[in-house]
């Protein structure tokens, strides 16, 4: 008897815990982006795009590619809402966990963004590794539309291309951390459709197209691919950056890949205006010399690596000028930092922050270490009178 | 036993005490032609000569060999001139064992009993008229085969014979390998109509004594009509035998026992079988293979590893991709998923019924592969290939990733070299399936705690199965997860050797040749 007892218990604790949500696997719609606009009557208009796994290579016999995905939309007035609707005009579960990108389109971003998105923290089949970016100039479900030829779903490439790092890539763990933090304002990354090919084949590019900064969940503008690349020098989330330079009178260009990247931000809070320097270290190869200069030599390095350090801090400098003259949002955490290693003084200004860090004095040091020129000295083609030693 | 009244001892010959055995020959003819009515292969011989005493030689034709009989006891006995006189009895007897008689092995008995049972072991018996003692004459010959290499545990470098189903053979197979005294070769007969021999092979001094005590009660224990095979005996000797996994090894190679009796293992041989059963097994000498011993030590360590990722992948792939698909889409990588339902796109049935099909049908393929003539052999693989593998997804009746992962879990099962050990482990296949399409992943995890109890728990003979590793006997760890070189190897393992560890002095490690002292 009480051996039954405890095999009862014992079972009954097996099968009412565990996973009771079998799902086959072709009973899901895999739902692998997302777009959020704002329609004309304030509501939002939710895109999905959900993938038609039939037409994906492997599956079945003779399945053309016509179709790898369609987009569905549904209005509401909020994210669940409009969801809820989308989800009956599917057959099939929608399967949010695959989705990799969730798209903002702009008109919505300026609008602010704080309706749509936590439901993203909330449920838990949401995923916050999922990227966060803002369609540039249009609508995100024109986005979600472009066929991209290199991948099964557009979205993946979308994915891809944010794994690469070379622009700002957030996700909205990333994006909620930046927007709760004192001190720091997020920014995330902006993409833009670029028509391409003949329009029978509908085909279209998209390209990373700098980034958006917010502030109080609302976009407050945009930075473009140049200045992209400054800020994530100044964030430190650099990686494979190229920077090119012209030397003065005229000699030519040059061009540095910069391979390891650091950033020191000093701060000074003792006199009426903060200040704070940021430094920036760089090691990397010349690419490319369309100078008559032979850069093995130290002289000629000397010269190429100066014009390459103003040219870096030139990028940065202007960046961050903008940044606190235009939009007013500290997107590079100098607040944070000055709570991190001065508290005392960040507890004073921490109320008036804003306009704290419109006034401060940033100062940008740019250090470049040219650790090889390449395979070529002077450019090939030239012979040796033209060559400058 | 648990309370049932034991089954009675009956006699190891039946029908054979009613007889009186006697002096006179015409009586005694009478009694084994009695015990033996209708017996066609009985032969009774006349072998005397006129003017002497009436002799009979009496043997079983089917299990002599009849050369034996005519040379070495038919031709003396009625040779011209051979022993005219016949004394006394006893004079008699050893007259016919010394003289008369050429064959190896004689002896003269009286005893009815005995008479009968080494009548049915292929002895002739020679009677005389007015004696008391028959001479027995060792004339077995019943055709054997002749070694081979074991089908079950073929070998690309190693010793390729194989034991046989004659159990002298298999002795003798076993004592070219180990010439020592101290290899102990104890008999008993189990079986009251089969009369199967049964040798007990342990190294004296070596297993410990409790084994082989153990060993010797459990046999002796068994009572059964016949034996037909050493499963016969298994079934009868295993501590727990509802686990699925075996708990006695069984081989037929006799490098594989005689490596084990060195470990102080005991080994159980039984006539009429090639399959000799050495205990204790544990959960590692199921995927040890024989020539993990003769391959050089990197590389068995590297197969061995092999194994234990398969036997993981032959137990949970199925479940796995169940599990996966059907609960937790979200852990499958997007393109991967994407695939995978295009995959199944067309297929009406659910992913376990989907994969349970495919398992059974594999299961039915290997089965009846074994069981066809090898003429249509290749009948089954092109039907099972072509038919069941390309055409089913090609219908759609099937998605091709379970196709794949039902190969793939095929091939691993394939990869423990034990066979005995492999079925067990196929065996847990479907109750993992089962638990992976209710409870998912959940449910995998509960499978995988329930064998990992059930193995952690499991004894064979006294000796823990996951002996050494759990409990740990760090000085037998070397033969487990990595086989360490043989020199290297100095202790028996702990878990069956008792007195007597050591196997061989430390250091022969080899290197180059070395000038100078040696410190």
């Amino acid at each position: 008897m009480k051996r039954a007892l405890q095999a009862c218990c014992l079972w009954s604790a097996c099968l009412l815990s565990g996973c009771w949500d079998r799902t086959e696997i072709n009973d899901l719609a895999f739902i692998t982006g997302s777009a959020f606009d704002l329609t004309e009557n304030g509501d939002y208009l939710l895109s999905l795009q959900i993938a038609i796994p039939s037409s994906t290579p492997g599956g079945g016999i003779g399945g053309g590619a016509q179709h790898k995905f369609f987009v569905v939309s549904a209005t509401g007035k909020n994210a669940n809402d409009a969801f809820e609707k989308l989800q009956k005009k599917s057959s099939r579960k929608l399967f949010t966990a695959h989705r990799s990108v969730i798209f903002i389109g702009e008109s919505l971003g300026r609008h602010g963004i704080e309706g749509v998105i936590d439901v993203f923290a909330h449920d838990p089949r949401q995923r916050l590794r999922t990227y966060i970016m803002v369609v540039k100039g249009g609508q995100a479900k024109k986005l979600l539309e472009t066929k991209y030829p290199f991948d099964q779903v557009p979205t993946e490439a979308v994915k891809e291309m944010e794994g690469q790092r070379s622009e700002i890539a957030v996700n909205l763990r990333d994006f909620f951390i930046a927007a709760s933090s004192k001190g720091i304002e997020p920014v995330i990354g902006a993409i833009e459709v670029e028509p391409e090919g003949n329009d029978a084949e509908q085909m279209g590019l998209f390209k990373l197209a700098g980034s958006a900064v917010f502030k109080k969940m609302k976009m407050v503008g945009k930075l473009d691919e140049r200045e992209t690349d400054g800020l994530n020098w100044a964030t430190n989330h650099m990686k494979d950056e190229r920077i090119n330079a012209e030397l003065p009178g005229g000699q030519g260009n040059v061009g540095m890949l910069v391979t390891h990247a650091e950033r020191k931000i000093t701060s000074d809070a003792s006199g009426d205006r903060i200040r704070f320097k940021v430094l920036l270290q760089g090691k990397g190869v010349l690419f490319e010399n369309n100078t008559r200069l032979d850069v093995t030599r130290p002289k000629n390095i000397a010269l190429v690596k100066e014009a390459l350090e103003n040219s870096a801090r030139t990028q940065v400098t202007d960046v961050l000028r903008k940044l606190q003259k235009q939009y007013d949002a500290d997107v590079v955490g100098f607040g944070q930092l000055l709570r991190q290693n001065k508290p005392k003084q960040w507890k004073a200004v921490q109320n008036e922050w804003d306009r704290k860090f419109a006034e401060a004095e940033i100062a940008v040091v740019v250090k470049l270490n040219i650790s090889g020129a390449g395979m070529a000295g002077p450019p090939l083609q030239l012979n040796q009178q033209e060559i400058q030693k | 036993m648990r309370g049932k009244p034991k089954p009675p001892v009956v006699t190891e010959t039946e029908g054979a005490a009613d007889g009186e055995w006697t002096a006179a020959l015409e009586h005694n003819e009478a009694t084994i032609r009695r015990i033996f009515d209708d017996c066609s292969d009985m032969v009774f011989r006349s072998a005397g000569r006129a003017g002497q005493a009436r002799r009979l030689v009496i043997y079983i034709s089917s299990l002599v060999d009849e050369t034996i009989v005519d040379d070495h006891i038919i031709r003396p006995l009625t040779a011209r001139g051979a022993f005219p006189y016949f004394g006394g009895e006893e004079q008699n007897g050893e007259a016919l064992e010394s003289g008369l008689v050429t064959a190896g092995s004689a002896k003269l008995s009286s005893d009815l009993n005995e008479i009968v049972r080494q009548l049915l072991n292929g002895h002739a018996i020679v009677l005389q008229d007015g004696e008391r003692g028959g001479l027995l004459v060792k004339a077995d010959g019943v055709k054997q085969r002749s070694l081979e290499e074991p089908s079950s545990e073929p070998v690309i470098r190693g010793p390729r014979d194989g034991f046989i189903e004659n159990i002298s053979t298999n002795m003798g197979l076993l004592r070219s390998r180990l010439k020592t005294p101290r290899l102990k070769l104890e008999s008993v007969t189990i079986g009251e109509l089969s009369q199967t021999q049964v040798v007990l092979a342990y190294i004296a001094g070596i297993a410990a004594d409790s084994l082989v005590e153990e060993v010797r009660e459990r046999v002796g224990r068994i009572r059964i009509d016949g034996i037909m095979d050493s499963g016969y005996v298994e079934e009868f000797i295993e501590d727990l035998p509802y686990s699925p996994f075996p708990q006695t090894h069984s081989t037929e190679r006799p490098d594989v026992v005689a490596a084990e009796l060195l470990e102080g293992k005991a080994a159980i041989l039984v006539d009429n079988t090639p399959f000799v059963l050495v205990v204790p097994m544990t959960f590692w000498t199921g995927l040890q293979a024989s020539e993990d011993y003769y391959m050089r030590w990197p590389v068995a360590t590297f197969v061995r590893w092999i194994r234990f990722l398969f036997i993981f992948i032959a137990i949970f792939a199925p479940s796995l991709y169940v599990a996966v698909t059907t609960f937790h889409q979200e852990m499958i990588p997007t393109n991967l998923v994407l695939s995978i339902a295009s995959a199944r796109e067309a297929v009406p049935f659910p992913a376990l019924f989907e994969a349970l099909l495919m398992e059974i049908v594999f299961e039915a393929l290997r089965e009846a592969g074994i069981r066809l003539p090898k003429q249509i052999g290749q009948a089954i693989s092109i039907v099972g290939a072509l038919v069941i593998g390309q055409a089913a997804v090609q219908a759609g009746i099937i998605s091709a990733p379970v196709v794949i992962i039902v190969s793939i879990t095929g091939i691993a099962t394939f990869t423990i070299p034990r066979y005995s050990f492999a079925s067990g482990v196929r065996l847990l296949r479907f109750p993992m399936l089962f638990l992976a399409g209710t409870l998912g992943l959940y449910g995998i995890v509960l499978g995988f705690l329930c064998i990992v109890l059930h193995l952690a728990s499991l004894r064979s003979f006294g000796v823990p199965y996951l002996a050494p590793l759990a409990p740990i006997q760090q000085s037998s760890l070397k033969d487990i997860l990595v086989r360490a070189p043989i020199w290297a190897k100095r202790r028996r393992p702990q878990a069956t050797a008792a007195a007597d560890r050591i196997r061989q002095p430390a250091g022969q490690q080899p290197g180059p040749p070395y000038r100078g002292n040696r410190s």
